[in-house]
C-alpha cells in the first residue's frame, strides 16, 4: 500500500536560490527520515520572485511546504519542519 | 571542494550586488553602501561589532574587484575609487589569491590546548613527556606555554583522558605545499613562490579570509559598456553544476551577451589525440611513464616542488588552450572568456596570454542571479556541437583523461594507467618517489582536486551532485551513456 502524500515540497530552482545554498537542497530526498519518506513529494519550481524584493538577503534559498514559504531553507530545516508537522 | 557555508554566501552576495550595481549604472554611487546594507546595525554582529563586519566586507569587495588587499595605501580610499580603477583591469602579477587580513581571525599559533577535561592527575604524563618543558600545572590543571610549545603532539598522545585538543589552522592544514604561514601579527601570508593556486586554503577558511582576485567587473563592464565582442569557452565541469540541461546552460551563458559559446570539450578532443600520440612515442622511445598536463595546478606543482618529474609531464597543451586557438581562428577580433571551476586556470591564462578573462562557475551563477537570467527558460542555442565525443566532456571528472586516451587507442593497445586523484601531502610524496624511481605504469593522470574539475574551488553544486549531474549531461548530449570511469 502506498501512503498518501502529506507533504508537497517545492524547491525554488531560480538561480539566486540555487547559488545561495539551494544546490544542496537537491539531496533532500536522501536526508528524509524513513518514517516520512513515503509521504513526501518533491519538485523543483521556477523562481518564485522573492529575489526581486528589496531586503531579499538571507531569504534564499526558498522552499514551499504545502504552499507555506520556508526562507533560508536547508535540508535540516525542512526535515525539522516536517517532523514537527507529523507530531501534531 | 567547497562545502556551502555562510562565508561562501557572503562572497556570492557581494558578487551579485556588484554586478547588479554595474548593470543598473549605480556602481560608483552605491558601492560604498554595500557593507552598510549587508551589515545593518540592527543585526547581531558576526565579529566583535558591526564596524568590524563592515570593514571585512570592504576588503572582500576589494578582492572581488581584483585588488591585492595588502597593497592598500590609504585606509580611507573609498570603494568607488577602487571600482573606477577595476573597470579598466588590474594587473594581478600572476598572484590570484589575497588574504583579507581583517577577516583572518588569526587562528591559534599553537595547535594544542588543554581542555577542561583535564583531571590534574598525579601521573601528569603530559608534563613528563613534553620534550620542551612547556607544560606546567596551575590550580590542578595542565597549562601549555605557547612560547615553548613546538606542536609535537606528544602531550595529546600521552593524556589518558583525551583532555588535550588539537586545534587546526584550516588554511595551513589544507595547503599541500606549505605555502601559507602566519606573520608576526598572526595573519596568514601566502608565499607565491610555493603556491600552486589549488584553492584549497580559500575553500577551507571558514572566515572567508582568503579571497580570489576576480575579474568580474572588468569583464562585465567591457561586455556591457564598452561593447567588446566576446566568445565564451565553457569547461565541461560547468555542465555538472546546475540542475538544468546542458542546452539551457549554454543558452543562458550566451544570454549574458556573448557572441558565441564554445565548449572546451572541443579542445579536449585535440588534447586527447595529441597526448595519445605523445604517449605512444614516449613508450616507443623507451622513456618511462608520461603524466597528464591539463591540470594547471599540477603543472605548477611539478615546476615548483617536484622539478625532477618535469621530463615526465606531457607537453600537450590543455583543452582550454586548444579551444582558444580554435576560437581565435574563427573570431580573431573577439575577446576570449574561459568559464570554469578553476582558480589555477587564472594563472594559466595569465601565463599563456591568449585569453582575456576567467570567470568561475560561481561567478557565472552570480551573473545569472544578478541579471535575472533563468537557464530553465532558455534553450535556444545552436551551440551544442554534435561533433564532440562524450569522452571529451568526461575530462571534468577524475579518470576522464585516461579514459579518453584509452578510448582513442582502442582495445588492442596494452596501456596501463594510474590516477592520482587530488594533490595533497601524501600524493606529493608519491610523486616525489616516482621522480626518483619510475613506477611500472605508462600513463599517470593527476588532478589537483579530488574527483576532478567537478570539485573545483569555483563551483556551486555540492560534491555529491557534480558527478551524477555530469554523467546525466553527457548522456543527454550523446547517444551512448556510461562513459566516465567512476
Ligand atoms: S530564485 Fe528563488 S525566489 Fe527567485
Amino acid at each position: 500500500m502506498t501512503k498518501p502524500i502529506n507533504f508537497k515540497i517545492q524547491i525554488c530552482c531560480g538561480t539566486m536560490c540555487y547559488i545561495m545554498g539551494g544546490a544542496s537542497l537537491h539531496s533532500l530526498k536522501e536526508t528524509l527520515p524513513a518514517e516520512i519518506k513515503d509521504s513526501v513529494s518533491i519538485e523543483g519550481i521556477p523562481c518564485m520572485g522573492l529575489c526581486n524584493q528589496p531586503d531579499a538577503e538571507h531569504q534564499h534559498p526558498c522552499v514551499l511546504i504545502n504552499g507555506e514559504i520556508i526562507k533560508n531553507a536547508s535540508n535540516h530545516k525542512i526535515v525539522k519542519q516536517l517532523l514537527n508537522h507529523t507530531e501534531l | 571542494m567547497t562545502y556551502y557555508n555562510n562565508a561562501v554566501r557572503t562572497k556570492r552576495e557581494l558578487l551579485v550586488r556588484l554586478i547588479q550595481l554595474l548593470d543598473s549604472e549605480q556602481l560608483y554611487d552605491k558601492i560604498d553602501r554595500i557593507p552598510l546594507e549587508m551589515r545593518p546595525r540592527t543585526n547581531s554582529p558576526i565579529r566583535c561589532c558591526v564596524h568590524k563586519d563592515r570593514a571585512v566586507l570592504k576588503y572582500k569587495i576589494m578582492a572581488s574587484l581584483g585588488f591585492n588587499i595588502a597593497d592598500e595605501v590609504d585606509e580611507l580610499t573609498p570603494l568607488k575609487d577602487y571600482a573606477k580603477e577595476a573597470i579598466n583591469g588590474i594587473d594581478s602579477n600572476g598572484k590570484f589569491l589575497t588574504v583579507v587580513d581583517e577577516a583572518c581571525s588569526s587562528c591559534v599559533q599553537v595547535n594544542y590546548t588543554v581542555s577542561n577535561l583535564c583531571q590534574g592527575c598525579e601521573g601528569r604524563p603530559c608534563q613528563v613527556n613534553c620534550p620542551k618543558d612547556a607544560i606546567t600545572v596551575i590550580n590542578g590543571k595542565a597549562n601549555i606555554d605557547h612560547h615553548k610549545c613546538v606542536n609535537c603532539g606528544l602531550c595529546q598522545k600521552a593524556c589518558p583522558f583525551h583532555a588535550i585538543a588539537y586545534l587546526p589552522v584550516p588554511c595551513e592544514e589544507s595547503c599541500p605545499v606549505k605555502a601559507i604561514k602566519k606573520n608576526e601579527q598572526g595573519i596568514e601570508v601566502i608565499d607565491f613562490d610555493k603556491c600552486i593556486h589549488c584553492g584549497k586554503c580559500m575553500t577551507s577558511c571558514p572566515f572567508g579570509a582568503i579571497a580570489e582576485k576576480s575579474q568580474i567587473l572588468d569583464f562585465y563592464d567591457s561586455l556591457r559598456n564598452k561593447n567588446r565582442k566576446m566568445i565564451a569557452m565553457v569547461a565541461p565541469a560547468v555542465l555538472s553544476q546546475f540542475k538544468t540541461k546542458s542546452q539551457n546552460i549554454l543558452s543562458a551563458i550566451k544570454a549574458i551577451g556573448f557572441d558565441h559559446v564554445m565548449e572546451v570539450a572541443e579542445g579536449a578532443a585535440i588534447t586527447t589525440s595529441n597526448e595519445t600520440q605523445e604517449l605512444l612515442e614516449h613508450i616507443e622511445e623507451g622513456k618511462s611513464f608520461l603524466t597528464s598536463s591539463c591540470c594547471p595546478s599540477y603543472v605548477d606543482l611539478v615546476e615548483k616542488h617536484v622539478p625532477a618529474l618535469k621530463p615526465q609531464v606531457s607537453h600537450t597543451a590543455s583543452p582550454m588552450l586548444f579551444t582558444a586557438a580554435k576560437a581565435k581562428e574563427q573570431y580573431p577580433e573577439h575577446d576570449l572568456v574561459f568559464i570554469g571551476p578553476c582558480l589555477a586556470k587564472r594563472k594559466e591564462v595569465y601565463d599563456t596570454k591568449k585569453i582575456k578573462y576567467v570567470i568561475t562557475t560561481e561567478e557565472l551563477g552570480s551573473l545569472w542571479a544578478a541579471l535575472h537570467i533563468d537557464p530553465s527558460k532558455l534553450d535556444t542555442i545552436d551551440g551544442i556541437s554534435g561533433n564532440i565525443n562524450p569522452e571529451s566532456r568526461g575530462f571534468a571528472a577524475s579518470g576522464g583523461v585516461s579514459h579518453s586516451i584509452l578510448a582513442t587507442l582502442g582495445a588492442d593497445k596494452n596501456i596501463s594507467t594510474q590516477l592520482i586523484d587530488g594533490i595533497d601531502k601524501k600524493s606529493i610524496k608519491l610523486l616525489k618517489a616516482y621522480s626518483k624511481k619510475a613506477p611500472r605504469v605508462d600513463f599517470i593522470e593527476v588532478m589537483a582536486c579530488q574527483g576532478g574539475c567537478i570539485n573545483g574551488p569555483g563551483n556551486i553544486a555540492p560534491p555529491s551532485l557534480g558527478l551524477s549531474n555530469l554523467k546525466k549531461s553527457i548522456a543527454e548530449l550523446s547517444p551512448e551513456p556510461e562513459l566516465i570511469n567512476a
